[in-house]
């Protein structure tokens, strides 16, 4: 794969450490624990020399007994140290990375609306969740295991080094030829391994995509298409999962060749000793049995690589999703006056970076307090003109300003409090009715809650109760209910220009009949612009703006366009009118 | 096989292994290849366990030549298992995601199977069951695997103990005593586990449903700033799962150190039986180091059995899950076997797709559709000859889409009521008949799949001609005309790239495209402007099609041939068609 400078080589590791640090004072609670079961698992082997050697020197059954059952004692001790450490080690790593979860999910949120025109939310979980799990599993199962080998084997060179300084110093070097050679290739297959995180995230992220469109797929002879795409989502898997495996298998060769060249040398190198006379036969069987029990660990770490390598591939997509920056910046100071805002659209030209330009020397002024009715065909820019409004989306040339401020002027946060917009998509989430409305804001109080939704006619939810889990058997809103929902959010909030985007467009009229009242209420002393296809939700606005295809084509106050026979609006007009007049002729 | 202890577990009483086997015969080869090296690499310390002893016998008499021999035979056997290895984790790649991905078909094709028999539950949240196609996928082939292992390790056990039992017979009975601890400590605590498992995974699936909900609805959060309570949330749920998995991790870890505990316990025992013998001089240095080396690969046998126990639960709690998804919550349905061989030639999914069958008239009698307990059609009876517009209007909530969905077989079976007849014929199973090309389908608010323009219209294969058709009957085509890469224009998750209004004419094309005897569509108007709307419905009628639509604007009531309205789930008024339109 691709060759990376070296400082950027291990840039995972070190955002790693960067998670860790808050938490440092837990890990090294971690590592005492991790000591006592290390020192539990050496003394082991240095029992079983001491029984062969007593056993060669005739000691008494009672003595071999005593030594044999406190081994058995010691290996019990050990594994219930390595639960405690598990245990321990399970929690902090699941609370460290929830809390990468969090911000990650939290970065997600803030990320422009194009980035997530561009990602689906199954892959998008999977970057969430699915590639921080690596991480937890990293934390929560190598790093003990890891650092227990670690500790084993410092212990071992040391426990062998009092025995003979020679073996000892011989062991030093293999454990440190060993760790070099492992630690040389452990970037070696993060680039496959996030690879193969990426086929995943986007065979996922097809699934889930495939089950939210179940309906329209099946209904429409799409099932073998559907199933086509998963089809080869699954091949890619297949594909990148063996280029992985294979460089995995590189750094195991290197790992394995080092165990099996462990148990090797202790046999040359114990009957070296022998021969001359340096050591007993017994400390050669505690240096073999070291190797053996070298092999445990090192073996645990083997199987633990592929968690490693994971988990870098993991972190690296992490880092990926962090370096993508919102376009977006927060920069601005200046407040606009206080009360209903005026817009105004300054030459503003939009397109999406493709050069084909979306909005075309769009200037349009609204006054404080007034309504505007924005109408033209689809795909004629109008949700665009909203979009940029809330600076959802960032003017090309030319500016959008609120209160007499360019919109890149106000702090966005002051800007999203002060201009509400009801988007033409309607997005519920998980959770019961009333964290729909709120979008899980605790404070709000029920009797408020309640009141919004009787607003919009939903007193059906309201009877239902507000807890109801929605998406669950019982709670099934229609689409025009759920739009209804979503409308119901703004009135919870005390904005000085309302955008509504095609709010009620999933709503019979009879029922925006209804509504009209609630809206009315809405839109009085606030600023406001109206999306919508359906002329009769706008009779109540005081301007109207024809867009088409990406330029405003006419602009004016209502009543005068509708009086004007040459006027685009009321020709719209009309022929939606002749429309009627057929069906009751 | 196991027996486990009596639970009232959803999952209990689920034939695991009986599924396993059959999932896993789809892989045979596969599967018997994998293992066979395996078992070859399990089985080697048979052979170095020898060696060794021979080395240190050798010692022991002060011949080191000949122990330095043993050593580069040692040297010879370990890179025989490195070979072996690498041939074996590729194969057996290739066999672990063939498993998962045959079983996540089977999810996935009943979830967007057409025919009633064959269609699963829809799920209730697309996001949640990313944990069914992601973890419980995994956790059978995870119970597969450790039989895999369980083969490799006996072969090494039933080598190994002949060795042992030609030194010393009562050390090697000895043996049995941890082995049998850990068949026994594993057994009484799989309900444990199991529950642990399931309280895991159910949390799992929360996350995986709030972070997707979360991100699906960004752009509401952002417009209400409400990042911070939304995250708040975000992070109970996240809580909740970090209590499940470190109380199902730690018993995993007990169940693995258990496993290893006995190992010690068994050397102990060894050394207990032997050391007497050592002390007399009966048993050498050699023999102890066979009974050494071999001990750390004895305890992996029952370990392996162990971990298999534990695993069948892990695997009937994820065989109980993954049914949901299918037909009939059958659990062998998810074992199907499609043929996918995604390592040689990958099957190119089929559909049954139903013959063509000119439509004359269409009725509906008694149709009543429950949602949540709920009436929400009640009885409604309805007439469509061909050729001919009928719009149904009501207000929200009134069983509009419900109505629609009924009539098309797409609402859940148990909850439906009633019959469709076509030229007199009643339907057996709608789902499966209407579908193109007699009948075609738009949703109120459609949902499209991340590809370009073209694949979302044709949904497979189709001539240019019957998408540009598809395209000018949607009013589609300027706008095409205008983007950079026309119909192969890319789309974006769920269409998001296109306006309201685009989405809504790409899912009308889809479902003209193939000229179908029956167009149902849901309030086509909701996301396009009344010129629009109105090309619309006259290009329908120009090309003589029989429309059975949701409509509430005058538009489209003038030009229907019948305007059905309803309320409360049941038909207020219709009028009766005024002028026939036949053709």
């Amino acid at each position: 794969m691709g060759v990376s400078a070296p400082e950027s080589t291990d840039a995972h590791w070190r955002a790693l450490a960067d998670v860790l640090r808050p938490h440092r004072r837990q890990y090294v609670a971690l590592a005492v624990a991790l000591g006592a079961s290390s020192a539990l698992l050496l003394v082991g082997p240095l029992l079983v020399g001491r029984t062969v050697d007593r056993a060669a020197e005739g000691a008494s059954v009672a003595e071999l007994t005593a030594l044999a059952g406190a081994l058995v004692g010691i290996g019990v001790a050990a594994q219930v140290a390595s639960v405690i450490v598990t245990w321990w080690a399970t929690r902090i790593a699941w609370s460290t990375t929830n809390e990468l979860r969090i911000e990650l999910a939290g970065h997600v949120l803030g990320l422009d609306h194009e980035f997530h025109r561009t990602h689906t939310p199954g892959e998008l979980v999977q970057r969430i969740d699915g590639d921080v799990t690596a991480l937890s599993d990293l934390l929560a199962r190598v790093v003990p295991k890891v650092g227990g080998a670690v500790l084993t084997t410092m212990g071992m060179v040391v426990v062998l080094t009092v025995i003979d300084l020679r073996i000892g110093a011989a062991m030093l070097l293999y454990v440190a030829v060993a760790v070099w050679v492992t630690g040389r290739r452990r970037n070696r297959a993060v680039d496959e391994s996030a690879d193969e995180m990426s086929a995943y995230a986007r065979l996922y992220g097809g699934i889930e995509e495939r089950l939210t469109a179940a309906e329209d797929l099946r209904s429409n002879g799409g099932t073998a298409y559907a199933l086509g795409g998963f089809v080869d989502e699954s091949v890619d898997c297949v594909s990148t999962a063996l280029d992985r495996e294979r460089s995995y298998l590189s750094v195991w060769r290197a790992l394995h060749l080092a165990i099996a060249s462990g148990g090797i040398l202790a046999v040359v190198g114990g009957a070296w000793l022998l021969e001359n006379g340096a050591i007993a036969l017994g400390t050669v069987f505690v240096l073999f049995q070291y190797t053996q029990l070298l092999r445990r660990p090192l073996e645990d770490v083997m199987d633990q690589l592929q968690l490693i390598q994971k988990a870098s591939g993991g972190m690296r997509r992490v880092l990926d999703l962090r370096a993508e920056r919102p376009t977006i910046l927060d920069e601005g100071t200046t407040s606009p006056p206080s009360g209903a805002l005026e817009v105004e659209f300054d030459d503003v030209d939009f397109d999406y970076g493709d050069g084909l330009p979306v909005l075309h020397d769009v200037s349009l002024r609204l006054g404080a307090g007034r309504s505007l009715g924005l109408v033209g065909r689809t795909g004629s820019g109008k949700t665009t003109m909203a979009r940029l409004v809330l600076r959802l989306l960032e003017t090309s040339s030319g500016e959008v300003r609120v209160g007499g401020v360019g919109i890149g002027d106000v702090p966005l946060a002051e800007l999203r409090s002060r201009v509400a917009m009801v988007p033409q998509e309607v997005q519920l989430v998980a959770g019961s009715v009333r964290d729909n409305v709120t979008l899980f804001e605790l404070t709000v109080p029920d009797e408020t809650v309640a009141a919004v939704l009787r607003r919009v006619g939903l007193d059906r939810l309201v009877a239902g109760g507000l807890d109801r889990e929605l998406g669950a058997a019982g709670a099934g809103l229609s689409a025009g209910e759920s739009q209804l929902l979503a409308l119901a959010r703004v009135w919870l909030r005390e904005p000085d220009l309302v955008v509504l985007d095609e709010a009620t467009a999933r709503v019979d009229p009879a029922t925006e009949a209804r509504l009209a009242h609630a809206v009315d209420d809405l839109l009085r002393g606030r600023t406001a612009v109206v999306i919508a296809h359906r002329l009769s939700t706008l009779e109540r606005v005081d301007d109207i703006a024809v867009v088409d295809a990406g330029r405003v084509v006419e602009h004016g106050e209502r009543t005068v366009l509708e009086a004007d026979p040459t006027s685009r609006y009321g020709s719209l007009l009309r022929a939606g009118r002749q429309a009627q007049e057929k069906v009751l002729a | 096989m196991t027996v486990a202890p009596p639970s009232d577990a959803p999952e209990a009483g689920l034939p695991v292994w009986r599924l396993s086997w059959r999932l896993n015969r789809q892989e045979l080869r596969l599967f018997w290849f994998t293992t066979a090296a395996w078992t070859l690499f399990f089985s080697a310390p048979v052979l170095i366990g020898l060696v060794l002893a021979e080395a240190f016998g050798a010692l022991e008499d002060g011949r080191f030549g000949r122990a330095q021999l043993a050593a580069v035979i040692l040297i010879v056997v370990e890179i025989a298992r490195m070979g072996l290895l690498q041939v074996a984790a590729l194969s057996f790649h290739r066999w672990w995601i063939s498993v998962q991905s045959s079983l996540r078909i089977n999810m996935l094709s009943d979830q967007l199977a057409a025919r009633a028999v064959d269609r699963g539950r829809p799920v209730e949240s697309p996001s949640g069951a990313l944990a069914q196609f992601r973890d419980d996928t995994e956790d059978v082939a995870r119970f597969i695997d450790a039989w895999i292992d369980v083969l490799g390790g006996l072969c090494f056990t039933v080598g190994a103990v002949i060795v042992l039992a030609s030194v010393d017979p009562l050390a090697t009975g000895v043996l049995v005593v941890p082995m049998v601890l850990i068949a026994v400590v594993t057994w009484v605590s799989g309900n444990a586990v199991a529950r642990a498992r399931r309280a895991d995974r159910a949390a799992t699936s929360a996350v995986t449903r709030s972070v997707g909900e979360l991100v699906g609805a960004a752009l509401s959060i952002k417009l209400n700033q409400a990042e911070r309570p939304a995250l708040h949330h975000l992070g109970e749920v996240m809580d909740v799962r970090r209590r499940t998995a470190v109380r199902d991790r730690v018993l995993d870890q007990i169940m693995w150190s258990t496993g290893s505990a006995m190992t010690d316990l068994g050397l102990g025992l060894v050394l207990l039986v032997a050391v007497t013998r050592v002390s007399d001089g009966e048993l050498g240095l050699g023999e102890l180091a066979l009974f050494a080396t071999y001990l750390t690969w004895l305890g992996f046998l029952p370990r392996m059995i162990g971990m298999t126990i534990v695993r069948r639960r892990y695997a009937a709690v994820s065989f109980e899950r993954m049914s949901r998804l299918v037909a009939d919550e059958d659990s062998d349905r998810t074992v199907t076997d499609r043929a996918l061989s995604l390592h040689a030639t990958p099957l190119r999914p089929t559909e049954q797709v139903p013959e063509r069958t000119p439509l004359a008239h269409l009725a509906v009698r008694g149709l009543t559709v429950r949602l949540g307990g709920e009436t929400v059609v009640d009885d409604v009876d309805l007439d469509l000859p061909r050729g001919t517009i009928t719009v149904v209007d009501g207000m929200v909530g009134s069983g509009k889409t419900s109505l629609l969905r009924g009539i098309l077989g797409l609402t859940w079976p148990g909850d439906t009521d009633g019959v469709v007849l076509w030229n007199g014929e009643p339907l057996e199973d709608r789902t499966a008949f209407l579908v193109p090309p007699n009948a075609a389908y738009l949703p109120q608010v459609p949902n499209l799949v991340s590809d370009s323009v073209a694949a979302n219209v044709a949904l497979g294969d189709h001539g240019h001609g019957d998408l540009r058709a598809a395209m000018e009957l949607a009013q589609l085509t300027d706008e095409l005309a205008a983007m950079s890469d026309g119909w192969g224009t890319r789309i974006g998750p769920r269409g998001l790239r296109l306006s309201g209004g685009q989405r809504q004419r790409v899912a009308a094309a889809r479902a003209f495209v193939h000229r179908p005897e029956l167009v149902v569509l849901d309030d086509l108007s909701s996301a396009v402007d009344t010129r629009t709307e109105l090309a619309l419905w006259d290009a329908m009628v120009g090309a003589g099609m029989t429309v059975l639509a949701v409509a509430t604007r005058p538009v489209a009531h003038a030009r229907a041939d019948q305007v059905i309205q309803l309320s409360g789930g049941r038909v207020l008024s219709a009028v009766a068609p005024q002028r026939p339109r036949g053709r």
